[in-house]
């Protein structure tokens, strides 16, 4: 089932061997290369650093790890029931293990009107002048931190949606990124929306084993141009022993629409930076974050909406609900440039405490150079609310029933900005299901 | 319950001293102070720093988190000073010869 690993570790070796079996253009491998010298430079992020100060990494080791062999094609196929697609009439799907391409479809609808889904592996050596700008625009900065730079350096497999302008593809793009037990996932994505284009794209990932360990290190890179309208999600359903560590980019233009939902569910330590740049005037951005933790799980998230052009709104509610011993950290900054005036922006986050042992950090923050803004935030922290469960017991519902009923309401504010029924129902059910396994409600 | 693990040679840690081990996916630190072993997660439990880098007082039996002060009782985990109000865990110590094991206490 599993994909071979070339060797342990991310040594020069290995690199070597991986960049001689790709065959991609020259400009590509020069970035690659020069991304891996950074790899090489740049220390493991450390508890004393400021961003990773509430993310432990220090049992995370990359020589348990390794690139994956080029040389033999993935050996199997994905069986799993994506939860995203579900009742969903889909205009293309993708499906990666381990990072390899084992499925790439487009609807001859799509691909008569210029629309290029699949492969990223192997579009870029079809595409690869015309995706060249793309790549060097550099959304995620490659050389941000060690995780980043090893990510450009390796990444392989991943998925491009490139829509041309005016294109309206009005049936959802489908990829799931699986991962086997011990399994290694560099996906990188990449969605082109050019001017006045429109797309919806799901995206999700899983685990062929729910024990099985691994390592995701990936990014997403999510390019909007004038007047283009995008609906990404994008729903982290690993297993809960896999390491995630991702770097999440858009840069929307002017007039640009992109409504980004995330669903985080799975892996055992997830650090993610999730950024939308809005780079040209009227943009807007909207991004809903679902989280729920259990277990030892930690999730952190670091957001950043980020305006560099005037008359722009960004809107952002990220809701977490956590069990058992788990944790969340959310760390988000609003920053408007000296040019960007008449900025509205906003942010907010709630935690939902289903437990006395279980901690989530809210860290909301703003970065205001221009005079002439409206930017809020907001951060609610709290335990289920006894007088609630008091009064849904009196109407007959028992202490679990009651739990599980306040938790979908706590989720109801994020489920009712996402447009996108599949989406709405397959988080719901995810989190009911996990919230059935409540014990410490389950008793008075 | 879990079982002792191996984790270190008594040799290793002076007295006073600490040092950092893995045992099992948790981390640990290992603390030697007048003539005793103690183990505790390696957590302070206000704000997550590495109590295995803060300064050991052997004499009083605490160990202070490097970031905000915040002061444990090595023997218990117990918080005994602002801003920590939660107990971090404390492990069980065996030596044998010149061998250390800790056996995780549950949680």
């Amino acid at each position: 089932m599993s994909t071979a690993i070339a060797s342990t570790g991310f040594s020069q070796e290995a690199f070597d061997v991986f960049l001689a079996a790709r065959d991609e253009p020259a400009w590509l491998v020069d970035m690659r290369r020069a991304a891996w010298r950074r790899f090489q430079e740049l220390p493991m992020p450390s508890v004393r650093d400021e961003e990773w100060m509430r993310t432990d990494i220090r049992l995370f080791k990359f020589d348990r790890f390794g690139l994956p062999d080029l040389s033999s094609p993935a050996s199997s196929h994905y069986v799993g029931s994506p939860l995203l697609s579900a009742g969903v009439n889909l205009g293309g799907h993708a499906v990666t293990l381990d990072g390899q391409t084992i499925a790439a479809e487009l609807s001859t609808k799509w691909t008569e009107q210029g629309v290029v889904y699949g492969s990223l592996d192997a579009l870029v050596k079809e595409y690869g002048e015309r995706l060249r700008p793309y790549f060097e625009r550099r959304v995620v900065d490659p050389f941000k931190d060690k995780f980043s730079a090893l990510h450009a350096a390796t990444w392989c497999g991943g998925t491009l949606l490139y829509v041309p302008k005016k294109v309206r593809v009005d049936e959802p793009l489908h990829a799931l990124s699986a991962l086997s037990s011990s399994g290694v996932d560099l996906g990188k994505t990449l969605v082109i929306l050019d001017e006045g284009a429109e797309a919806t794209m799901l995206s999700e990932t899983a685990s062929t084993s729910a024990d099985g360990g691994g390592l995701h290190c990936g990014s997403i890179e999510l390019i909007v141009e004038q007047g283009a309208r995008l609906r990404y999600v994008n729903l982290q359903n690993w297993g809960h022993e896999v390491w995630h560590f991702a770097h999440q980019k858009a840069h929307v233009g002017r007039e640009g629409r992109l409504q980004w939902t995330i669903g985080a569910l799975g892996s055992r330590l997830a650090k993610v930076n999730q950024h939308v740049a809005l780079t040209g005037p009227d943009a807007e951005v909207q991004v809903n974050g679902v989280m729920f933790t259990e277990g030892r799980q930690h999730l952190s998230y670091n957001t950043h909406q980020h305006h560099e052009a005037p008359y722009c709104k960004s809107d952002l509610l990220y809701k977490a609900a956590l069990q058992d011993r788990s944790r969340t950290v959310w760390r988000g900054m609003i920053k408007v440039d000296r040019d960007a005036q008449r900025t509205d922006a906003y942010q907010r986050n709630d935690n939902l405490m289903l437990s006395r042992d279980a901690r989530a950090d809210s860290i909301p923050g703003l970065e205001i150079e221009a005079d002439d803004v409206r930017c809020t935030h907001g951060s609610t922290s709290g335990r289920v609310d006894d007088q609630q469960l008091f009064y849904a017991m009196t109407r007959g519902y028992t202490r679990r029933e009651a739990v599980r009923m306040i938790v979908a309401g706590f989720f109801q504010q994020v489920f009712d900005r996402i447009t996108i029924e599949s989406v709405r129902d397959a988080l719901g059910e995810a989190i009911g299901r996990r919230v059935s396994d409540i014990k410490e409600f389950a008793t008075p | 319950m879990s079982d002792f693990v191996l984790v270190a040679k008594t040799s290793e840690i002076p007295d006073p001293g600490q040092l950092l081990v893995e045992v099992g996916e948790r981390l640990v630190v290992l603390i030697h102070a007048a003539g005793h072993w103690y183990a505790l997660d390696d957590i302070c439990t206000h704000d997550g720093g590495p109590l295995s880098e803060g300064p050991l007082d052997a004499q009083s039996g605490t160990i202070v988190c490097p970031r905000h002060g915040a002061k444990f009782d090595i023997r218990t985990g117990a918080a005994l000073t602002m801003p920590a109000t939660k107990p971090t865990m404390a492990h069980e110590v065996k030596i044998d010869g010149d061998q250390i094991f800790v056996r995780l206490r549950d949680g």
